[in-house]
């Protein structure tokens, strides 16, 4: 963007791109020439079962640069009115992980690339406003107020935030595998319970359920059913006789030649690979 | 000139189009993609039709199935011979082209006309145009002498016995002088080689008017100045293709070969010194040399006769001549004075075949292997052979042949020994390459093939050390003070033959035991235009001498001579001069020494040169400035040492020491819930191969600020980037129990409970600083960091481990699971094995950390990484053929860059026998393994015993265009290494192949000294340099505040841009102290793309009509450059003129 347009295009409008995204412009501070642009739209799917991504108040953001965090977006989204979240992440879609809570330590480093985004307002409104919001005024990311670190100045910070003191880790550590463990026994519970009710009751009938059929205590694995299977043919390997009839004896001489002509023939095709490489002069 | 191009054709695999690539590789890339790949030939596994398989053999066809299979490691190399000798062979037309020359020649060389006779001193009857080519010291004696046509022209040598190859095709003609231009007393004073000269200069002059004639040029028969001949080639552009040597001899018989026995002389020193001498004839010294010299002009068409006969017996002769050739030339043994040339070779067979060591049915395949089986097991020096069958009693005996020649090989006549003037080194060298020739053909697990007839083998990248004497006019002194005027004769003034054999046995006794093989250059046959003078000795190319060293004894600094009373002394003290000294030892003894200056394994290294230097200063009078020792020019770039100079040896056994310390301590700790079953380290700097081992450091605590809590150490704002420290990896193995959880997010808790145990039990037992984390523990000992990781061996297994929708527990591979595999298994094996091989041979490190330090000045750090280049290097050591194992740094970095330049990554794999664990099945298994899937396996497949089938060091990187750009800056950078080391006239200044070429990138990101760590192990390390928290003094062993550990920006920054810009450029930087980061975009990263939520990082919306497009937004991605690395980039230099859009 030439700064010679920015006064020329004096216009409110917002700008809006096929596909209906609205276009607004980002740049990192007051200064700065180049401007990265964000595509947003109302947070629209078929089937929203998250609660957390109200359809009517989320907005969705696009190509955010790697130097926002949450913060900084909630603070320059807060001009179209208040913001109730921010959620980051790599891909569009749900960014929920399965399994436990884990603390901030345990979890795998993010990818620092650019993010996509689902900003949640108070209310509608805000959505609304945002989707208006004219083109040629940029928002900007790092202002006096909130000045953002990049650079040296993150990377020290970072640095200096990686340590943990022992207690707490361990601490950290010690409730995680208390909530282990008990899962771990009401898993077993389940388990023994799903068990009781295969068995017979007192008059003798059993109850058949439908499905659930992780029910038994190991579940029958990928490995053992192939051993079975090599087992049953090495067995069927043993029963058999080896040069025994005079056609067997003939069969493996020819199966002899043949392997020799194949073999042949695989070297004159290598050599004809090489010679078409020129890989026969010596100098 | 053709030859240096053919060479670096096959330097360089599929070279046609990389060649234009030289200049702006990138932007070839970008324009051509790979579609180019695919139009090579491709290997596609054989599939013959049963009927083809399975029809009756007729009784040839299983001869010749059998004969293949039996007679070779397989058909395959009988094959490629066969290939081979049909690229060197001449074609028919070639022949015919050379048949029609040589007729008008001779035509030509019939119509010399006749000239009025005159002295043999008055030359005015050559126009000027015509120089005579002998070098005329001292005087012509007195005789007479005038042109007349010759008596006979015919072909001899290579080419009528159908010997003949190429390149380098040379037809000789011999043509018979007169008789009565001769006298029979011609032979005495150099008279008949001025008369030969003579005749020569005649036969140019008349043809230089002919325009059936090329070029004429000068040139002498091996190098020696009595025996000129004419060299033309045909007109026009076939000029280059083949040349014609015409010899001038004398009618068959005209001189008594009694003549020329070794004893007698024919020279005299009256006439050569032009003093009185006052003692009779009879005390003449001999002058074998030149009696040979002589005779050599009388024999060639009696050899060649002697040959033809041969060769009709046996119809692989040529062949077997050919290979033998082809053989000696890959060796440089068959050009210069003194080589085993061609002719040599023709000559062994014959011998072999008359003495019915081999049998006259046997093929060239056979021929070449028995000749080698001979020259490996007879020793000519000691044990001359003979071909004459009944020699006459006139004949010499090879007791004279042997007082006279260091090596004895005596021609039918029984008079002339045709290894005249090689030297006793020449012969061992040749010895030598024909003992390991078949030491790795006997080796199934060898390309013998490749090894043994394709792979060139110069000096330089043969011997471990090179030295070089460069004016050779001062060996002019060296004879004077070894007293060699006798010899002096002999060689009728050349100083440089006469004195080679006498420097070559006082360096071999100086050497000892210390060298394996001492080799020297063969000086090469002079060549001049027929219009100028002949040159003078002095204007030979400096001599070159290689040593192939003994690790084990080169580098010691004490030469232990015998003990002072024995009569040995005065021996050792003749030879040492003043530095030999008597000396106690601690057993007692007390002996004479030499104690050479060296403290660290660098300096110990050149003790080679010290003792060259000494040696031939105090007994040749060759002052030291003459001796150009190329041995350890490479290693100032990996020089670490302040103090003493050292490339980092003793730095690594320093760290290596703490090490075993540790784990030492980790192995007795005690009340640890699991025992712990092993401690690895999986490290590079513990396996000798850290590029800069890391220093014990002693910190400034008022350079940091300190962390809340621990107290730790943390960078300051505003001061420069505090010193680079590398945590050095050790993984821990804990006991397999059922206390394990059976959970990956549980796994990963129970390992962070045990970092902090850990830590907690070293700091209270040796009070260690700790810093323990999730995913390792930082232990701060001796001023090293180690990373403890705590490993469990299933693990992987776990990762792998999901449970199907139908309740199926499978296994499926995944990313996460490999890599943890890698990390805890196969590098720390990895690390250990190249530790064991560190132990094997002493320069292993030292290679691997050139190899390393040149990959990362050119950039490739990335793509082939420590793991790949260790394994390569490793592959040097551990299959050598056709060398022996890398005796020094220098030459192993030279074969390093020649395997990545030359391997064929397309089509082979290369296998690191890692251990000696894989045996040739293996290697079959592996090959074909490699063939029947190449297309999905990396490009660059190193197959090791562990991982026969998938290269999981390479599969990550490099890609076929790194790979390819790899290779051609490996080649390059090989090809100006190599001239740089054997020539001193050129600029000395190794560094030149460690500055990669900029201009091929679109974006340079200058960085900012200040904030690069290891600013100090730059190639050029700038002048000025910053305080880094580090101070000198003694290294604390333990407590103290933790330091700062891993923290580098540029790696931190570099991280960064490739999270965001990964999907649109690539990032290039030195790691070693690069201050500039090389961006370059993709190929297709400017072509618009239509608009999708998942595609628009950094992208801006182009809009047409109804659709909308995103490209690249570069402006605001340059600014996101300076952004992210605000603080770190110094400079942007966008190279807008460069990019395609």
């Amino acid at each position: 963007m030439a700064p010679s347009k920015k006064k020329h295009a004096k216009t409110t409008e917002a700008c809006v791109i096929p596909g209906g995204f609205t276009v607004l412009s980002l740049q990192f501070n007051s200064d700065s020439e180049a401007q990265h642009k964000l595509y947003v739209k109302e947070h629209k799917v078929r089937a929203e079962r998250s609660s957390h991504r109200p359809l009517d108040r989320t907005l969705f953001v696009l190509n955010i640069p790697p130097y926002c965090s949450q913060d900084v977006i909630k603070e320059l989204f807060s001009q179209f009115g208040s913001v109730q979240s921010v959620e980051l992440g790599d891909h569009p879609g749900s960014f929920q992980q399965s399994g436990p809570r884990l603390s901030r330590v345990f979890r795998p480093a993010e990818k620092q690339g650019f993010k996509v985004g689902y900003v949640v307002f108070q209310n509608s409104s805000g959505v609304t406003e945002a989707k208006s919001h004219p083109n040629n005024v940029p928002l900007i990311v790092s202002t006096g107020e909130h000045p953002v670190k990049t650079g040296v100045h993150k990377w020290i910070q970072q640095y200096t935030q990686s340590f943990t003191e022992s207690d707490k880790l361990q601490k950290i550590v010690d409730s995680f595998m208390e909530d282990y463990d008990k899962r771990k026994e009401e898993e077993s519970e389940r388990q023994k319970q799903e068990a009781e009710q295969q068995q017979e009751d007192e008059e003798g009938w059993v109850k058949v359920t439908k499905g659930n059929k992780s029910t038994k205590a190991r579940p029958h694995s990928e490995a053992a059913n192939q051993k079975a299977i090599q087992r049953e043919m090495r067995k069927k390997q043993r029963k058999e006789l080896m040069n025994f009839y005079t056609w067997q004896h003939r069969n493996t001489q020819k199966e002899h030649i043949a392997e020799l002509r194949k073999k042949f023939e695989e070297d004159k095709q290598k050599i004809s690979l090489l010679r078409a490489q020129r890989k026969f002069r010596p100098y | 000139m053709k030859n240096t191009q053919t060479a670096a054709e096959m330097i360089l695999p599929d070279s046609s189009h990389e060649e234009e690539e030289n200049k702006a590789p990138a932007k070839a890339k970008r324009s051509k993609p790979e579609e180019d790949e695919g139009e090579e030939v491709v290997y596609h596994p054989v599939k013959l039709s049963r009927s083809d398989l399975y029809r009756p053999p007729t009784a040839e066809e299983l001869n010749q199935l059998k004969e293949a299979e039996s007679l070779f490691h397989c058909s395959l190399l009988k094959m490629q011979m066969e290939e081979l000798l049909k690229e060197v062979a001449l074609s028919e037309r070639r022949k015919e082209q050379i048949d029609s020359f040589v007729q008008t020649l001779t035509k030509l060389l019939q119509t010399v006309p006749q000239s009025p006779e005159v002295e043999v001193s008055d030359m005015s009857w050559l126009s000027g145009a015509v120089k005579v080519p002998f070098l005329l010291v001292p005087k012509t004696p007195k005789g007479k002498f005038h042109m007349a046509p010759p008596a006979s022209v015919d072909l001899i040598g290579s080419y009528p016995l159908g010997t003949c190859t190429k390149p380098r095709i040379v037809v000789d003609l011999a043509v018979t002088i007169p008789a009565d231009i001769l006298h029979p007393k011609d032979v005495l004073n150099q008279r008949y080689p001025r008369k030969r000269a003579l005749y020569l200069a005649g036969l140019a002059q008349h043809l230089t008017s002919s325009s059936d004639i090329g070029t004429m040029h000068y040139s002498c028969l091996h190098g020696n100045r009595l025996r000129p001949v004419l060299l033309l080639t045909p007109p026009g552009k076939e000029s280059s293709i083949f040349t014609v040597r015409v010899h001038a001899c004398p009618p068959p018989g005209f001189y008594k070969p009694s003549r020329f026995h070794p004893q007698r002389n024919n020279i005299r020193t009256e006439w050569y010194t032009g003093l009185q001498a006052s003692q009779s004839g009879s005390d003449e010294p001999p002058t074998p040399h030149y009696n040979s010299s002589v005779l050599g002009d009388l024999l060639p068409r009696a050899h060649l006769q002697f040959l033809s006969a041969v060769s009709s017996q046996c119809s692989a002769f040529p062949y077997g001549v050919a290979l033998l050739k082809v053989w000696l030339h890959q060796r440089e043994l068959d050009q210069g004075t003194g080589c085993f040339n061609g002719f040599l070779a023709s000559m062994l067979l014959a011998y072999l075949l008359t003495t019915h060591r081999i049998s006259n049915t046997m093929t060239a395949y056979q021929l070449l292997r028995n000749s080698l089986n001979f020259l490996a097991s007879t020793d000519l020096t000691e044990n001359g052979i003979s071909l004459a069958r009944d020699p006459d009693s006139t004949a010499p005996s090879l007791a004279d042949f042997h007082n006279a020649f260091q090596v004895v090989f005596v021609d039918p006549s029984g008079h002339l020994n045709m290894c005249a003037d090689m030297t006793a080194c020449t012969y061992k060298q040749l010895q030598h390459e024909a003992s390991v020739s078949m030491q790795f053909w006997d080796d199934p697990t060898v390309d013998g093939f490749h090894s043994l007839l394709m792979i060139p083998k110069p000096m330089i990248r043969t011997s471990d050390h090179v030295f070089q004497l460069c004016e050779p006019a001062k060996l002019q002194y060296s004879c004077k003070k070894l007293n060699l005027l006798s010899e002096l004769m002999d060689h009728s003034g050349n100083y440089v033959h006469t004195a080679l054999p006498f420097i070559l046995s006082l360096l071999q006794r100086g050497f000892g035991q210390r060298i394996n093989l001492l080799t020297h250059s063969l000086s090469p046959e002079p060549k001049w235009s027929v219009e100028s003078e002949a040159p003078k000795h002095k204007a030979q190319p400096p001599l070159s001498f290689g040593l192939l060293l003994r690790p084990e004894l080169a580098a010691s600094v004490l030469e232990r001579g015998p003990p002072a009373d024995s009569p040995k002394a005065a021996e050792f003290r003749q030879l040492w001069g003043s530095r030999s000294e008597l000396r106690r030892f601690q057993d007692g003894a007390i002996t004479e020494a030499v104690l050479w200056d060296g403290q660290s394994t660098y300096q110990k290294q050149l003790v080679p040169r010290q003792i060259i230097t000494h040696l031939l200063q105090l007994h040749a009078d060759i002052p030291e400035s003459c001796v150009r020792y190329v041995g350890a020019k490479m290693d100032d770039v990996i020089k670490v040492g302040r103090e003493v100079p050292s490339t980092g040896e003793e730095e690594s056994l320093l760290v290596i020491q703490s090490y075993d310390d540790l784990s030492r301590k980790l192995w007795q700790l005690e009340g640890l819930p699991l025992s712990i079953t092993s401690v690895q380290g999986a490290h590079p700097a513990l396996r000798y191969t850290q590029v800069f081992p890391p220093l014990p450091l002693k910190m400034d605590y008022s350079f940091f600020d300190k962390e809340k809590f621990s107290r730790s150490l943390v960078p300051k704002e505003g001061k420069p980037c505090p010193a680079y420290i590398t945590p050095i990896t050790v993984i821990c193995h804990m006991e397999g129990s059922g206390k394990w959880p059976h959970d990956r997010l549980a796994i990963r808790h129970i390992r962070a409970a045990f970092h902090i145990r850990l830590g907690e039990l070293l700091k209270k037992h040796h009070n260690y600083t700790y810093n323990a984390s999730p995913t390792h523990l930082d232990i701060w000992k001796d001023g090293l960091v180690f990373r403890i990781q705590v490993a469990y061996h299933r693990e992987p297994q776990v990762l792998r481990e999901s449970v199907t929708a139908e309740g199926l527990l499978v296994l499926r591979d995944n990313e996460e699971a490999q890599a943890l595999e890698m990390a805890i298994i196969h590098r720390p094996l990895l690390t250990s094995t190249l530790h064991g091989l560190q132990q094997q041979h002493p320069c292993f490190g030292a290679v691997c950390r050139l190899a390393k330090r040149w990959l990362g000045a050119q950039l490739f750090s990335e793509d082939i990484t420590e793991d790949t280049a260790d394994l390569l290097v490793a592959s040097l050591f551990l299959q050598p053929a056709p060398f022996t194992p890398p005796g020094s740094p220098q030459v192993g970095f030279l074969r390093f860059l020649h395997l990545l330049s030359s391997f064929d990554w397309r089509n082979n794999p290369l296998v690191v026998n890692l251990n000696n664990q894989l045996t040739a099945p293996d290697y079959t298994e592996i090959k074909n393994d490699f063939m029947a899937s190449r297309e999905s396996l990396p490009v660059m497949f190193i197959a090791t015993p562990k991982d026969k089938k998938l290269s999981m060091w390479t599969k990550q990187a490099p890609s076929v265009q790194m790979l390819q750009r790899a290779v051609m800056v490996a080649a390059e950078s090989l090809k100006v290494l190599e001239h740089q080391l054997m020539d001193g006239g050129q600029i000395q200044d190794v560094r030149v192949v460690m500055r990669p070429p900029l201009d091929a990138y679109d974006v340079l990101i200058h960085l900012n000294p200040k904030q690069v760590p290891l600013l100090s192990q730059a190639v050029d390390p700038p002048a000025v340099t910053f305080s880094r928290g580090v101070m000198t003094g003694s290294v604390a062993q333990s407590g103290g505040a933790l330091p700062v550990i891993d923290y580098n920006p540029v790696s931190l920054y570099l991280a960064e841009l490739r999270d965001a810009f990964g999907d649109l450029a690539l990032f290039f930087c030195d790691p070693y102290g690069g201050t500039v980061i090389a961006v370059l975009w993709k190929p297709n990263a400017f072509s618009p793309v239509p608009f999708k939520t998942s595609q628009v990082s950094a992208r801006n919306v182009k809009v047409t009509g109804d659709e909308a497009k995103t490209v690249p937004n570069v402006e605001a991605i340059l600014e996101d450059f300076q952004v992210i690395g605000k603080g770190l980039v110094k400079s942007l230099e966008a190279r807008t003129e460069r990019w395609s859009f």
